[in-house]
């Protein structure tokens, strides 16, 4: 015991003494260069943009920090609660922006740099999503955003006598209730294979579509038991679930890769950035298995991010200008085109290059021109405040349905219910 | 051993101060006095100093955070008393939570003790290359906890799960462990337990080397059987140990909280379920203060966990006396 105690107090002394040293070494006494640190999470491409910043900018050293999803945004809350250990520039993903909004006197307003004058840069929606209502605050600059698109397996597809052309394909769900009946079909003539990954995202995907979902745009009031958008898409993808037409598996997770590599469920709605995903979860094995059409419903948008400069960093206009840099239309434009994230610049989606991009690993779908017409369509949707307390409850009551414990209209009742509860 | 030559030190001292009145002499000695009443207490500081730093001060400061609407990143929005405690105690969900830490606890640790004494038992017995096998049962243990809730959900998965490949080669149907309240206790149950048996019988087998060996010796001419004499001269010869690992097995339970998070089929951001069926009280407090930034009713949680954690031990340590005086 003693000597495990002992042995730890080494550790814990050197590792102190190594991150103050390693701190002193950082500052760049000896460099003469600011080092700025980039936190992201997923997959954002940019280290390979890193080194021509530095080249162009021989003061700056760029560090980049990836993290897993929720442990980035747990982390940055963390640290601005800890008034200290957040990087120089952080990504916030959309649907945090409005809770560390309420906090935002811990951030730079980059509007004090001139980020009012890029306004143009992006489309009205996404700039709106980065700002605080009135407009003067400015949070954080677009990065990617997350057009939707359906993802599905041609292979699964032709066994079950389905048209396997994307085009074809299209025509089969003009809307989420045709989605609906192509499921039965599907199941009915290949019955070992689900039809979607999980209820939860094809909920996900109608409610992107509506611009209202648990809160009211207008007074941020909770309209959840009475908003028709809402309770459709519950009913369209809890009936679905109902059935055991879904592989029951969440994005991110250990399950969802191993699904994705057999091949256990034929179609998934997919933003932009989810194509990265499936190609690393599905492997070489899987190339050309997969297509890229568009969604039921047209358009949406699930996803896209902001860099941010929390004001703790030693050097906020040189972090707002590598966030002013990373997000400027051309880079945007390159990065879709090396790792697939999809602009929210108007300037880079509508790019030829961008339109022209196609994909192999998804039967040379062509993806460029999906995704900027599905993102010239979106209708962006209202978060309100309180969104990330009653987001999860619904989310759980179709994973209820989907488990058999539940009926569409029990789990329904007991979700508004928690609701209700949680914004006492 | 130290502190008790240095007790018997100043009372050595004065003695010899009387007979040197000189001033040098006199500094010397109260040097010598000063030394011997502050040096040990210096030795021990650093534990003291870290253990005000890292385990009283957070417990106040916690303490203090309940009392308040803390917001994680706003920080302090008010004193508000004892509400979170009363909003807590209300709070249904707090007692799922508390219902399936009892639960998955009980699950793990009574197997895990009994296990770890057979082992134990087997182990102290001469053994081909016994240091292999004693050094092999501490190896689960050493294996990241991340790596084996990992490893057994992927075990314990609904459709290419192990465990259900196995219970379908005898004809049970396959069980959706993570889905139902029991079945996913038990699979939480059974990383604890791969983890910590091999741990606990390290701890009982060097136990049972103390036992005095006359006592086997004693009890086989009384014919006792091996069986007999395990129950009635190794079991109570180890008590001691046995009431240790109780005590830490409990609170060491009773924070169960990255197999449980793990396990969860939506990801690190559940609740450890679509019905809450295994969220620990620790699970809970990572959704409160972490998920929905609530640090006031977070703080609320953990001071509750404390004490539930010290009343455990305060159980465990009684019913463990009452043994041994029934004994």
């Amino acid at each position: 015991m003693t000597r495990r105690r002992s042995l730890w107090s080494v550790l814990a002394v050197t590792t102190a003494l190594a991150v103050v040293l390693g701190g002193c070494a950082g500052g760049g006494a000896d460099s003469g260069k600011i080092v700025i640190k980039v936190a992201t999470f997923g997959e954002f491409g940019y280290e390979p943009l890193f080194a021509e910043y530095e080249a162009q900018h021989p003061n700056i050293h760029l560090e980049a920090q990836v993290s897993d999803f929720e442990a980035h945004h747990k982390g940055l809350a963390t640290a601005l609660a800890g008034g200290h250990g957040a990087a120089d520039v952080v990504a916030v993903e959309e649907q945090y922006m409005p809770q560390f909004m309420q906090s935002k006197d811990k951030f730079v307003n980059l509007a004090d740099f001139g980020a009012q004058d890029l306004k143009s840069q992006w489309s009205d929606w996404k700039w709106a999503q980065g700002v605080s209502k009135d407009g003067s605050f400015v949070l954080g600059l677009g990065t990617d955003m997350g057009g939707l698109a359906t993802c599905y397996r041609r292979d699964l597809f032709a066994r079950a006598g389905l048209p396997t052309d994307r085009a074809e394909v299209a025509r089969l769900w003009p809307t989420w209730e045709d989605y609906a009946r192509v499921a039965d079909r599907f199941s009915a003539a290949v019955p070992d294979v689900k039809f979607a990954d999980s209820a939860g995202s094809i909920y996900t995907a109608i409610l992107n579509q509506s611009e209202e979902n648990f809160f009211a745009k207008a007074d941020d009031s909770f309209i959840a038991d009475h908003n028709p958008n809402l309770r459709r898409a519950f009913d369209i993808a809890g009936g679905i679930a109902a059935k055991g037409q879904t592989a029951r598996v969440t994005t991110y997770t250990q399950a969802w890769n191993v699904a994705v590599k057999q091949g256990t469920f034929a179609t998934m709605n997919c933003p932009a950035w989810m194509l990265e995903q499936i190609r690393s979860a599905g492997g070489d094995a899987n190339a050309g298995k997969w297509d890229v059409t568009t969604v039921p419903g047209n358009s949406g948008s699930q996803g896209g991010s902001f860099l941010t400069v929390p004001k703790q960093g030693a050097h906020p206009r040189e972090a707002y200008d590598v966030a002013k840099w990373l997000t400027a239309p051309e880079q945007q434009k390159r990065i879709f085109l090396q790792s697939g994230s999809l602009p929210s610049a108007p300037a880079a989606y509508k790019d030829p290059a961008v339109i022209g991009k196609t994909d192999p690993y998804f039967s040379n779908a062509p993806v460029g021109q999906i995704y900027a017409t599905s993102a010239d369509t979106l209708r962006p949707n209202y978060r309100g405040t309180k969104d990330s307390v009653v987001r999860p409850k619904f989310g759980q009551a179709l994973g209820r349905v989907e488990e058999g414990k539940q009926t569409v209209d029990q789990a329904w009742a007991e979700a508004v219910q928690q609701a209700r509860d949680a914004l006492k | 051993m130290s502190p008790l030559r240095v007790s018997t030190a100043p009372s050595r001292q004065p003695a010899r101060a009387d007979r040197g009145p000189a001033d040098g002499a006199r500094r010397r000695w109260v040097l010598t006095r000063l030394d011997n009443r502050v040096t040990p207490f210096l030795f021990i500081a650093p534990f003291f100093v870290l253990f005000t730093v890292f385990g009283v001060f957070p417990l106040l400061y916690t303490a203090w955070v309940s009392l308040h609407d803390w917001q994680l990143i706003d920080g302090d929005q008010g004193f508000v008393g004892l509400a979170n405690y009363a909003k807590l105690f209300a709070d249904p969900d707090f007692y799922n939570a508390l219902f399936n830490t009892m639960s998955i606890f009980l699950l793990s640790t009574v197997p895990q003790l009994l296990a770890a004494l057979g082992i134990a038992a087997l182990l102290d017995r001469p053994l081909r290359a016994g240091t292999v096998w004693r050094a092999g049962v501490l190896l689960p243990n050493v294996v990241s906890v991340v790596a084996v809730a990992l490893v057994f959900g992927q075990l314990f998965a609904r459709d290419f799960g192990v465990v259900n490949w196995v219970l379908g080669l005898v004809g049970v149907d396959p069980v959706d462990w993570g889905a139902q309240r029991l079945p996913s206790h038990v699979a939480i149950a059974t990383m604890v337990i791969w983890r910590w048996t091999g741990y606990n019988s390290l701890l009982y087998l060097a136990a049972m080397r103390n036992v005095p060996r006359e006592l086997y010796e004693a009890a086989a001419l009384d014919g006792a059987s091996r069986w007999r004499s395990f129950w009635s001269v190794t079991v109570p010869g180890i008590r001691p140990t046995i009431i240790f690992t109780v005590v830490v097995s409990t609170i060491g339970g009773l924070q169960l909280f990255a197999e449980p998070q793990l396990f969860d089929a939506s990801g690190t951001a559940g609740v450890g379920g679509s019905d809450r069926q295994f969220q620990t009280v620790t699970m809970y407090l990572y959704e409160k203060g972490f998920g929905l930034f609530d640090a006031g009713y977070a703080a609320a949680i953990a001071w509750v966990l404390f004490v539930v954690c010290v009343l455990s031990a305060l159980v465990n340590f009684w019913l463990a006396r009452r043994i041994r005086a029934g004994g």
